[in-house]
C-alpha cells in the first residue's frame, strides 16, 4: 500500500498518473474499492468521507468502511492520494470541523498501514515513510 | 547572458521564511539588496506597517520598490549587480486576481484576464532572473487547508509548481527552520 499525501493543487495526482504510467489500473475519485483490480488508484477520498457525513454515517462506520475497503484489494497493489486539508484555521462549519477530524484520525491509521509514504510539494516526491533513511528527504530521490 | 540564481522560499504565516529570504540576500555580495514589495495599504495600520518595515529596511541598507500590481514595472529599476528578493507571491496573486473588484469588475471576471496576467509574471520572473545574481521568491503556504477560494488556490499552485521546477534550489520555512526540498 502506497500512499501519495500533499496539500491542494500540488501536483498528486499527475506525479500518480506519471508512476503508474501504461499499467492496467483501475483510478477511483471519491469512491471506495469495492471489487479487486490489478492495481486500484484511490483520490479524493475526503470526499466521500464528506458525503457520508453529510448522510448523517458516524466516524467509526467510516473507518471500518475504509479498513474493509483496504483488504478487499492486495495490499501491495493500492495507491490512496490523501489530500492535507488540517493545516488551516478551525472551520466555522461544523461539520467540516468533523471532516477535518475523521479525516486526520482516518490519515493515521492509513499511514500506520501503509509501507511506503510520499508527500508531494509541488511536484517534488519526498519518501516520508519506507525511505532510505537519508536524513536531508530531498536526497531520497 | 547566464540566468543568475533562482530560489523559491515558501512557509505558513509566521513560519520566519521573510527573516530566512532576507538571510540568503544578505549573504550574497550585490552592490544593492532590493526589496520588491507586493503588500497595499488598504487602511492606516497597514499603511503605518509598510512604512515602518521600509524605515527599518532602509536602515540595513535596502532599497525598497513597492510594486503591488504590474511586476513587470519594475524591472527597469533593477540593476544587474543587485540581488532582489520579492515578497510576496500569495500578495500578488491576490492584488491580480482582484484587481478591478472596485468597479464591479475584478480580473477573476474577465476573460483570459489571469492568463494574461501569469503570462506577464513569467516574462517578468524570466527578465529580472536574466539581469540579477540572486533573485530569491517569498510565498506563502495556504494549500494545506479547506478549499475555500478554488481559483485562488488553483492558481497558487500552479504558480508554486512553475517557481519550484523553473528555481535553482527550493525550501520550505517552519518555525524559522529551512527545510531544503529542490
Amino acid at each position: 500500500m502506497h500512499i501519495v499525501f500533499g496539500g491542494a493543487f500540488n501536483g498528486k495526482r499527475q506525479w500518480v498518473k506519471k508512476l503508474v504510467g501504461n499499467r492496467e489500473h483501475v483510478w477511483l475519485e471519491g469512491k471506495l474499492p469495492d471489487e479487486t483490480a490489478p492495481f486500484v488508484v484511490v483520490a479524493g477520498l475526503e470526499e466521500w468521507v464528506r458525503a457520508q457525513l453529510e448522510n448523517g454515517m458516524d466516524e467509526q462506520r467510516i473507518r471500518n468502511l475504509v479498513g474493509q475497503a483496504v483488504c478487499k484489494q492486495p495490499f501491495n497493489r493500492q495507491l490512496w492520494i490523501l489530500t492535507d486539508m488540517n493545516r488551516g484555521i478551525v472551520p466555522v462549519d461544523p461539520l467540516e470541523r468533523q471532516l477535518r477530524d475523521v479525516i486526520g484520525r482516518l490519515y493515521q491509521e492509513l499511514f500506520k498501514r501503509a509501507e511506503q509514504v510520499t508527500r508531494i510539494w509541488y511536484g517534488i516526491p519526498q519518501t516520508i515513510k519506507g525511505a532510505d533513511g537519508h536524513e536531508n528527504l530531498h536526497e531520497n530521490r | 547572458m547566464a540566468a543568475g540564481q533562482l530560489i523559491f522560499v515558501s512557509g505558513g504565516v509566521r513560519s520566519g521564511k521573510s527573516a530566512w529570504a532576507e538571510g540568503l540576500i544578505r549573504e550574497t555580495p550585490a552592490k544593492r539588496k532590493v526589496y520588491l514589495a507586493s503588500g497595499r495599504a488598504n487602511d492606516a495600520e497597514m499603511a503605518e506597517r509598510i512604512q515602518r518595515h521600509r524605515d527599518d529596511r532602509k536602515e540595513h541598507g535596502w532599497h525598497t520598490i513597492e510594486q503591488p500590481l504590474q511586476l513587470e514595472r519594475a524591472v527597469p529599476q533593477i540593476a544587474p549587480e543587485d540581488a532582489v528578493l520579492w515578497d510576496c507571491a500569495t500578495t500578488w496573486l491576490a492584488n491580480e486576481l482582484y484587481e478591478g473588484w472596485e468597479q464591479e469588475n475584478p480580473c477573476v471576471d474577465r476573460q483570459d484576464c489571469m492568463e494574461q496576467k501569469w503570462s506577464d509574471l513569467q516574462k517578468t520572473i524570466g527578465q529580472i532572473r536574466n539581469r540579477t545574481k540572486l533573485f530569491v521568491i517569498v510565498s506563502n503556504e495556504v494549500l494545506d487547508d479547506f478549499i475555500r477560494d478554488r481559483t485562488y488556490q488553483q492558481w497558487l499552485g500552479r504558480i508554486h509548481f512553475w517557481l519550484v521546477d523553473q528555481s535553482d534550489q527550493a525550501y520550505e520555512v517552519e518555525n524559522g527552520v529551512a527545510y531544503r526540498r529542490k
